[in-house]
């Protein structure tokens, strides 16, 4: 494997301003389990990897007022255990509790998969769906942005150098809302997903009428997508099996799904049509 | 039944402590002092002339102590037709061809060297399809030959086909196709090898196969111009093997060319990615099927063709037809048989023995047609194989005797525990299917080579410990454990009495390898021998054997024990007589008394056992095993329409084994076999595009894991072979045989749809649900 | 550069220089010779490599190893206690017969302790979900699921390991 320094900030500022300092030879690194792999198959050879894990702060779960905050280099494994998350966000259980291994999940952080940016996205899907907004610091100072908007492209996100991820907002979600995500998978452990989907309903008071919904997926396109003609169908109807039918083939028509080894395109357009409906029931379900 | 003391135990397997604590040392914890890490450069073309090697930078990279090429050694040529020389020169015939080799003193400078080759190609047209590659105007692989067809002449005919299929009732006929899966041991392959400064040379390998291993290497010695080397191989503990380590293979003869080279050891080593690459993985078939039967559902006929994907070299791949003739002639009663398979070079990857070794490819097409066949007369799938189950006594059109055969008790079983009856007739859950398959493997050894025989030296030590040396090899699957009940059982010792040596080809006797399950029948009774005679001499020293000895009040005491051998008994570290129990001497102080005398002697005893079978003939007949193991699976699933997934509800093994020296470890033979053969038939595929594998990671190799959950019920059924030690038939193989065949057959029962290809992806299986719709 | 780390492992304390690019595999196997943790792969798809840091179950073979500084570390090699009594994990794993060629054994046992420590009486499907992470080839699974329930029956009951299935 490639040689490099491994520098230890302690704090924000100082992680930014290491990486700043060493350039373009220089890579942030927070659980590891996409940089090591990375270095590993000689995809990147940084000389130096700036290290987040001893950066203080940056990984509590704070729910207050209906509003979510999630630090960026919350572990898989807390927001798995989280009481908070595991009764208010079942959407995120959904999400992180199939991604990798215990292993895994123990050190990557849900800020580190956001960033990595690949169309997989089991941990961006999920949070785009909830609307998240997501903090920024860099060399430059702070912004915010809705996370949909950080990805351009497959592993491009609009982070400039030396840019960290701070945390994850999700805001109050309207009264009578429920969301699901699900990971498609040959097996049942250990999977990239084949595609991802997740749905979010919010209901009128009769609990049959869909007042807003949003449809996240995940690689069906170049990065993640909201599938926002089948959000269309659904927005201000009553919910039917026709209408998520409808809504499952306006988002299977409107996702850019490709072959791949990991699976076939037909196959994957298909299975939208199939889960959305699944998952907006499921998300129904959540709501009341 | 006789009380046995260890056979029937559920005793654990003999080596798990060190195991559990780290301490066993696998090939990749070894390291010998001096040792230098060898890496290999492969092809970066399926097909090419090699126009140019430069390894001049390589070489003179600091911590490089030698890089070879074809041109810098002699050209050892291996595989069973010998097509493959170690090192290539001329041109290229796979990704897999390797190129040139370096030994530096740690394995990052040596992957430095590697890229510091320079190696110019000239691409040629690859062929990556078998049968394209039968056409006149395909690319020719081996261009001393005239075309990409292997002259093996894979044939076998019993009685008329023809005739047969004219008379018969009813005919069903499809193809099948199964790909490429490989064996994924934990422990990727490795070995070291080292040159003493005469010549002579030791390898410390994970190997099934340590006394062909010997022979290959001399063979390569001799080529090296050392006809006179001596080889010892040393096995150190070997994490999996599933055939993977039945041949002897290229980056084991450049290990021990670099060895050579430089004079010190050498270790190579494959990362998991490698594994992947660059090993051969299990025989692919595109099998064309058609089997008849009459009115009554007993069949008539069997005719089988099959093209062989042959990769770029031969191993043993290309003898899997030898095998699949087994279920082809022998798998229920069918009195005309035909069979023939082409093997046909491509710019693929090759295969090598893997567990089954052609018996579940061919099995996936006999029993899915068997179904498709039950089908087309009307007649239950489970009633139609119980009509044509083998039967104790039968000799089949192989020539095969089958001596015990529980394979009715097998289909019963199933049928219980699945309820076939009552869920056959009730009404039909949505998507919800049971099926089966069943299964003949070889279960009294095998005679693939001339000799099916193993060797076993027991030594009694003083203090009543007992060494067994076998030949045979224990990979993980507990040959050392059951080979020591039976000792024990035999000697009348206790079982932690018997300690096992098998790791050193400079003191263990010979064996053909840990292959066709064998190693229970074959080992076992070479075992049982030994220990019989060991036993013998034992009581013959301790017949009339006087113990004298002054109590603490200084009375004297004697025991005189019989004078006849046979009225004596060895139990508990005691020897007895058995009409007066109550005189009894340790049998340490017997074993003491041998030679602490004149005229002394040792307590040793030496047995080879070669098994009554017979090697197949020129027309491939001959009873190649001493005893048959059968079996049969059953399974019930759920199929989830919309997306195509299989869930198992419940899975039925039933295997007839003779008897279970261990059922505990017999169980794990079974679930592990079963979890290979339901990867096999719904998850795992190497993908090959144009030849390079695509999914070299357990990421997109789709292995199971711990939360693939098969709800599974292993039930030994026992037919008690008097051929086999205490009765017992092997074991290691059978579990994963008809797994894919009772999941494609559950399959039709669920939703009426066949997938005729492996793996059943939910891909596959939603487009057949699709088209069915259509129709 | 070098760097100075010291940290426990297996309750005892170590200080040592590291390379900054090791990874805890490499620290453990090459420079401690410490070869009960297993290379299965490298890129954390297998578990052979399975250690505890701080009580959490990792792959070594993707921790960097100067980020040991200061945490605790478990491999294999430390479950046993001194005296050479095994913990009822290795126990379990012996009786239960989940133990074939063994290569997967160490980095399975070790992700099973970090299970049966924060969740000492777990269901069928929390263990299958614990050990997900960790490839077997030859067991099926099945034995392993039976010794890790073995072993939180003897440490729930500090009693008898639950005996095997009737002779």
């Amino acid at each position: 494997m490639s040689k490099f320094e491994y520098l230890m900030p302690s704090t924000i500022d100082e992680a930014i301003s290491l990486l700043v300092s060493r350039g373009e030879r220089a890579k942030f690194i927070a659980g590891g389990t996409d940089v090591m792999v990375k270095i590993k198959e000689g995809k990147i050879t940084p000389h130096y990897l700036v290290s987040l894990r001893r950066v203080q702060g940056l990984d509590q779960v704070t729910y207050k007022d209906g509003e979510l905050r999630i630090g960026a280099l919350a572990t898989h494994r807390m927001l798995e255990l989280s009481p908070v998350i595991r009764k208010e966000f079942p959407i995120l259980i959904d999400a992180v509790t199939n991604i990798g291994s215990v292993q895994i999940r123990n050190v990557a952080t849900i800020g580190g998969n956001i960033v990595n940016a690949v169309p997989s996205a089991d941990g961006a899907i999920p949070l785009i769906t909830l609307g998240a907004q997501v903090r920024i610091r860099g060399p430059k100072g702070e912004r915010s942005m809705a996370l949909e908007d950080l990805y351009i492209g497959p592993g491009q996100t609009l982070l400039e150098p030396g840019e960290i991820l701070l945390e994850f907002v999700i805001p109050k979600l309207p009264p009578r809302t429920g969301a699901a995500y699900v990971k498609h998978t040959r097996r049942e452990a250990m999977e990239l997903p084949l595609l991802g989907v997740a749905v979010l309903m919010s209901l009128a008071e009769d609990m049959t009428t869909c007042t807003a919904a949003r449809i996240g997926l995940g690689v069906l396109a170049p990065t993640p997508m909201r599938a926002r003609n089948g959000e269309a169908i659904l927005k201000g109807q009553k919910v039917t099996e026709e209408v998520l039918h409808k809504a499952g083939k306006a988002a299977a028509e409107e996702c850019k799904a490709r072959d791949s080894i990991r699976g076939e395109a037909w196959y994957r357009r298909e299975m939208v049509e199939v889960l959305v409906p699944r998952m907006a029931r499921l998300a129904m379900e959540r709501a009341r | 039944m006789e009380t046995l003391s260890s056979v029937g135990k559920r005793i654990p397997k003999r080596d798990a402590v060190d195991k559990v604590t780290g301490r066993a040392a696998y090939i990749q914890d070894l390291k010998v002092p001096g040792m230098l890490y060898g890496k290999i450069l492969r092809s970066k073309y399926p097909h090419a002339r090699i126009v140019r090697i430069d390894t001049s930078k390589a070489k003179k990279l600091l911590g490089v102590r030698a890089v070879i090429t074809a041109e810098d050694v002699p050209q050892i040529r291996y595989g069973f037709i010998k097509d493959q020389p170690v090192l290539k020169s001329g041109k290229v015939r796979s990704y897999r061809d390797e190129l040139a080799a370096v030994a530096a003193i740690d394995p990052e400078i040596a992957e430095e060297a590697l890229h510091l080759i320079e190696v110019e190609y000239e691409a040629l047209p690859g062929v990556f399809d078998p049968i394209e590659a039968m056409k006149p105007d395909a690319p020719l692989i081996h261009e001393e030959n005239k075309g990409n067809i292997l002259k093996i002449p894979w044939k076998l005919v019993a009685g008329d086909v023809e005739e047969a299929r004219k008379n018969s009732a009813f005919v069903a006929e499809d193809r099948f196709e199964v790909t490429w899966v490989t064996h994924c041991c934990l422990g990727t392959e490795g070995i070291i090898a080292d040159f003493d400064l005469r010549n002579n040379l030791t390898t410390y390998r994970n190997t099934q196969i340590p006394s062909l291993a010997q022979r290959d290497y001399k063979d390569a010695l001799k080529v090296m111009g050392l006809p006179d080397a001596k080889v010892r191989i040393i096995k150190p503990t070997i994490g999996g093997g599933f055939g993977s380590k039945l041949d002897t293979y290229g980056f084991e003869y450049i290990a021990i060319l670099l060895a050579y080279v430089t004079r010190k050891p050498v270790k190579i080593q494959k990362t998991r990615e490698e594994e992947f690459r660059y090993t051969s993985t299990r025989q692919p078939a595109i099998v064309q099927i058609a089997q008849g039967c009459d009115k009554e559902g007993k069949l008539t006929f069997r005719d089988i063709s099959m093209i062989l994907d042959n990769g770029a070299y031969t191993s043993w791949g290309a003898t899997t037809p030898s095998v699949m003739m087994m279920p082809i002639s022998s798998l229920y009663k069918v009195p005309n048989v035909r069979y023939e398979a082409k093997c046909v070079y491509t710019n693929n990857t090759w295969s090598q023995a893997m567990r089954g070794y052609g018996n579940p490819q061919a099995t996936f097409a006999i029993e899915s047609n068997m179904e498709q066949l039950a089908e087309a007369s009307g007649i239950d799938p489970l009633e139609f194989r119980m009509r044509n189950a083998n039967e104790p006594g039968e000799v089949t059109p192989q020539r095969f005797k089958i001596t015990t055969c529980g394979l009715k008790e097998c289909i019963q079983e199933v049928s219980k525990r699945l309820d076939w009856a009552n869920k056959k007739k009730g009404p039909k859950v949505e998507g919800r299917g049971i099926g089966m398959a069943c299964l003949i493997h070889v279960g009294g050894g095998a005679r693939v080579y001339k000799s099916d025989g193993c060797g076993t030296i027991v030594k009694v030590d003083d203090f009543g410990a007992v060494d067994v040396f076998t030949g045979s090899t224990d990979m993980g699957q507990g040959a050392d454990t059951v080979i020591a009940q039976m000792v024990a059982e035999e000697m009348g010792v206790l079982c932690e009495d018997v300690n096992i040596l098998d790791r050193d080809t400079d003191v263990c006797p010979w064996d053909v390898g840990a292959h066709a399950s064998r190693t229970t029948f074959v080992a076992g009774n070479s075992a049982v021998l030994a220990a019989r005679r060991v036993k013998e001499r034992i009581l013959n020293i301790a017949a009339g054997f006087v113990d004298r000895w002054k109590d603490k009040q200084g009375n004297k005491h004697e025991i005189k024990l019989d004078t006849d051998p046979k009225n004596l008994t060895i139990k508990e570290r005691m020897v007895y007589s058995v009409k007066e129990p109550e005189k009894k001497i340790a049998l340490s102080k017997i074993l003491r008394g041998a030679h602490y005398e004149k005229d002394g002697t040792m307590i040793m005893a030496e047995a080879f056992y070669d098994p009554d079978n017979e090697n197949l003939d020129r027309e491939f007949k001959g009873n190649l095993s001493k005893a048959y193991a059968y079996g049969a699976h059953g399974v019930e699933i759920q199929v989830d329409k919309e997306t195509g997934k299989i869930k198992i509800l419940k899975y039925v093994a039933a295997h007839d084994v003779g008897r279970a020296i261990n059922p505990m470890l017999l169980e794990g033979q079974v679930y592990g076999g079963t979890a290979m053969g339901v990867g096999y038939a719904l998850t795992e595929r190497l993908i090959l595009e144009k030849g390079e594998v695509m999914n070299p990671n357990f990421r997109d190799y789709k292995m199971l894991t711990a939360k693939d959950v098969i709800p599974i019920e292993a039930v030994i059924i026992e037919t008690n072979d008097e051929a086999g030690p205490f009765g017992a038939k092997g074991i290691g193989e059978p579990g994963l045989v008809p797994s894919a065949p009772a999941i494609a057959n559950a399959l039709y029962d669920a939703i009426g749809v066949r997938i005729k290809e492996l793996p059943m992806t939910p891909e596959r299986v939603l487009k057949a649900i699709k088209e069915k719709e259509k129709k | 550069m070098k760097k100075e780390i010291s940290f426990v492992l297996n309750g005892n304390r170590m200080e040592m220089e590291v390379d900054p690019f090791w990874t805890l595999l490499e620290l453990l196997r090459e420079e401690l010779e410490m070869t009960g943790t297993k290379y299965g792969c490298g890129s954390g798809e297998c578990g052979a490599c399975t250690v505890l840091v701080n009580g959490k179950a990792v792959n070594a073979c993707l921790f960097p190893a100067v980020e040991i500084d200061g945490a605790s570390v478990t491999t294999i090699e430390g479950l046993a206690k001194g005296s050479g009594e095994l913990h009822p994990l290795q126990t379990a794993f012996i009786e239960q017969g989940a133990v074939q060629c063994g290569y997967c054994t160490p980095g399975m046992i070790m992700s099973a302790k970090a299970l049966l420590d924060e969740n000492p009486n777990p269901t069928e499907d929390e263990i299958r979900h614990a050990l997900a992470g960790n490839f077997c080839r030859c067991t099926g699974y099945v034995q392993i699921i039976d010794a890790v329930k073995a072993a939180s029956h003897a440490i729930t009951t500090k009693g008898e390991m639950r005996p095997r299935k009737a002779e």
